[in-house]
């Protein structure tokens, strides 16, 4: 499903613009670019998103009253959509070409103004079965660190692949890996993708 | 069978050993110090023993600061990554991979393992020891290869090399109650049983000749219970040999005419012999000769002041020593003249394949069985000195001495560093090699025996020992001391040892093997029914 046009683009990741106003795709979770002309698919992985006016410059102005408020300001002020837009970056982690998937990144950056596309579970279980694009994520440079964009990717993969426990031990063994030298910075990403047995435990004990 | 990866080197030196990285999911309390484990390298695998065991963490933050509440998520991503174990390991022997390819190849494997002259490279593989590894280090059961027990974390026979053991003399050590007297029975039937060598038993305490309480209120075989008229009981207590179905089958008896000098000197603590003994016993030597010491005992006191007075010794100390030496004419066992044919004849059972125990009784004070393994073993030892000359000159294979193993318990008391150069226990332990007799030595106190005794062991077994001093004494002259007193101190208080030497192609430790009915029949025991009476014809039959 198409979601988004590129805006911007380079060798690491990509600016898009989002179909759907206040909707980007969800922090983390991966996300591709058609090259039918060279038989390429790019994987990016949503890196932030934000939306503003069309006039970066300026900050949007308030225009709620008492009683309208959140949603109800859209159908007051239908321009709104014409004058906002939803944008969302990505980081490249891969490509699929001549049937295999790479995980570094692609020779060319994806074009401008192609089409950013969502990821069918089979094919992101194929490309979420290796974990070297980690190192991808976590070098990676934008307004949400790093270690929160790879354990929101962490997090959507998990989702999206079911639950997957196993696939959850090994991803986080790699981060261990990865993170070996920096103790705080692994204590922040595995708090952040601890599926929470902790809390289920702490509750019990509440309970006793 | 498992054949479980255990982790891989990542560091290592050749004078050191290596260091291998366990595998996440590996725990460290699947291992134990001292166990025999193996490292597949390239071209070699190697035989190794683990000799440390270290716990480590990639960010030193993490040991200051551990996490606190952590889910079981968290702790199980931490364990094996950011924490995680290293294991010290030393190769111990190295054996050659075919190249399967290659069938020559394949039969020079045959050439078994080696010493180790090289370490594998980064990354070779640590896994469990398989019980065909087993069998190829320590060989498979049968022959002169004995099953001694099995590893502590398997269930396998581990063999001993008898026809080496035998080769020299060999120590067994432990606390008391670690089962060196089991382990000394379980050693003496697999040589019985090997026909590798005859064995004299000096039986301080009655333990090796009949059944046998155990600590845990069970009866065990003796020797004689399991093979029989091969063995011949002698006794210094005449009761012993008047007991039904546990009976002697001779009597032993010492006269005062077959004590030497250095007999004597042996027993000066015991008798309380002063200084100047050993100069009035050199002139009474060269008055009386052999006679001595049933003359000093048989002087009055103006006869011994008389015999002062001409040959210049001082009379205090005469008197003195006469008083002492009283006390030996006062045992029992000891008569005014006793022929030596009786210690030949033991000594030609010896030669023709039996084994012999000799039982103190009721005369096991530190006294009677200083003077009398030392007197006896002395004159084997002149025996078989003349033995192997004969068979020097004749080249005869008939007249070529049997090889002869003689055991003796609290070894120390004829070992420690101020007698051994003068017992003849001392003279063997160092070079009686040569004449095919050696002795294997118990005892709890290894610290207490002559160092240069202890370094001429062959073979040593040992159980738990707490003593510093002990463990040193124990581990004297043999490499890899460090992985290996991790592996002596990690021994159970009871029936687990450490063997080492010349008999196992690497030290190993095992737990023993139990010493019950299976064993006895392994052993070719007769039936629980036959009577362990024997005849003449036994005694002194051919075997
Ligand atoms: N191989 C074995 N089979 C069966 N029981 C054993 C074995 N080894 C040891 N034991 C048990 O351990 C107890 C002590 O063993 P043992 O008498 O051999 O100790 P020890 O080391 O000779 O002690 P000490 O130094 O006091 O003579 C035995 O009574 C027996 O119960
Ligand atoms: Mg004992």
């Amino acid at each position: 499903m198409r979601i988004g046009e590129i805006v911007e683009t380079t060798s690491t990741g990509f600016v898009a613009e989002s179909f759907t106003l206040n909707r980007p795709p969800p922090l983390g979770s991966l996300v591709a670019v058609s090259l039918p002309a060279q038989d390429m698919e790019i994987y990016a992985v949503v890196a932030y998103g934000q939306t503003v006016g069309l006039d970066p410059g300026r900050r949007a102005v308030r225009r709620s009253t008492e009683i309208v408020f959140d949603e109800a300001i859209y159908h007051e002020h239908p321009e709104l959509k014409h004058i906002l837009r939803t944008e969302f970056g990505a980081v490249l982690v891969g490509y699929l070409a001549e049937g295999q998937v790479w995980q570094h990144l692609p020779p060319q950056p994806p074009p401008l103004h192609f089409s950013v596309q969502t990821v069918e579970t089979g094919e992101l279980r194929r490309f979420t079965d290796h974990l070297l694009y980690f190192r991808l994520l976590l070098s990676y440079n934008g307004p949400v660190s790093p270690l929160q964009v790879l354990a929101a990717n962490v997090r959507e993969v998990y989702r999206q692949r079911g639950s997957d426990r196993a696939w959850l031990d090994v991803a986080a063994r790699e981060i261990a890996t990865l993170l070996k030298n920096d103790h705080e910075a692994l204590l922040t990403v595995l708090y952040a993708i601890d599926p929470g047995e902790a809390s289920a435990i702490a509750e019990r004990r509440g309970q006793l | 069978m498992s054949n479980k990866r255990l982790g891989v080197v990542v560091d290592g030196a050749f004078n050191s050993g290596l260091t291998v990285r366990l595998d996440p999911g590996v725990t460290t309390e699947q291992l134990r110090i001292g166990s025999f484990v193996v490292v597949e390298g390239q071209r070699n695998r190697y035989f190794s023993l683990i000799s440390d065991i270290h716990l480590k963490a990639t960010d030193p933050r993490l040991l200051s600061d551990p996490p606190r509440a952590t889910s079981p998520f968290i702790a199980h991503t931490l364990s094996g990554t950011s924490t995680y174990a290293t294991v010290e390991v030393r190769p111990m022997l190295m054996l050659e991979k075919p190249d399967e390819s290659d069938p020559r190849a394949l039969l020079e494997m045959r050439r078994g393992p080696q010493p180790v002259k090289t370490i594998p490279i980064h990354f070779a593989e640590l896994r469990e020891a398989t019980e065909l590894d087993f069998a190829t280090v320590f060989g498979k059961e049968g022959g002169v290869y004995f099953a001694m027990g099995t590893p502590l974390t398997m269930d396998i026979p581990i063999c001993l090399n008898l026809a080496h053991f035998v080769e020299r003399s060999d120590g067994i050590f432990g606390q008391s109650g670690t089962g060196k007297s089991f382990l000394a029975r379980l050693v003496i039937c697999g040589v019985i049983k090997s026909k590798v060598a005859v064995n004299l038993i000096f039986d301080m305490h009655d333990e090796y000749a009949f059944d046998k309480q155990t600590e845990d209120g069970r009866w065990v075989k003796g020797l004689r219970q399991i093979f029989g008229p091969q063995v011949l009981i002698y006794s210094l207590d005449e009761e012993l040999a008047r007991r039904s179905g546990r009976n002697a089958d001779v009597t032993l008896k010492i006269g005062l005419n077959q004590i030497e000098e250095a007999d004597v000197i042996l027993l000066s603590e015991e008798l309380n012999l002063r200084q100047t003994a050993e100069a009035t016993i050199g002139l009474l030597r060269d008055h009386f000769r052999g006679q001595w010491l049933l003359k000093l005992l048989q002087m009055t006191q103006e006869e011994l002041e008389e015999w002062c007075k001409n040959s210049g010794a001082h009379a205090g100390a005469a008197s003195s020593l006469q008083r002492n030496l009283k006390r030996l004419q006062r045992q029992e066992y000891i008569v005014e003249e006793a022929p030596f044919a009786a210690l030949d004849d033991m000594i030609e059972s010896l030669d023709r394949g039996k084994h012999v125990i000799l039982q103190f009784g009721r005369h096991n004070s530190v006294l009677d069985y200083l003077l009398v393994s030392n007197l006896v073993t002395r004159r084997v030892r002149q025996r078989y000195e003349e033995k192997t000359r004969r068979y020097e000159e004749s080249k005869n294979p008939k007249d070529k001495p049997r090889p002869l193993m003689i055991t003796i318990e609290e070894a120390h008391k004829f070992l420690n560093p101020a007698v051994a150069r003068q017992t003849t226990f001392g003279i063997i332990a160092r070079e009686m090699r040569k004449y095919n007799v050696t002795l294997l030595v118990i005892d709890q106190r290894p610290s207490s025996i002559d160092p240069e005794v202890m370094s001429q062991l062959g073979t040593r077994i040992t159980g738990k020992l707490t003593e510093e001093r002990d463990i040193d004494a124990v581990l004297t002259g043999v490499s890899n001391r460090n992985a290996l007193r991790g592996a002596l101190e990690s021994l159970d208080t009871r029936q687990e040892v450490l063997i080492m030497g010349h008999a196992v192609p690497m030290p190993i430790s095992l737990r023993t093997r139990q010493y019950d009915e299976a064993f006895y029949q392994a052993m070719g025991a007769p039936e629980a029914s036959q009577g362990p009476e024997i005849g003449i014809r036994d005694l002194f039959g051919e075997d």
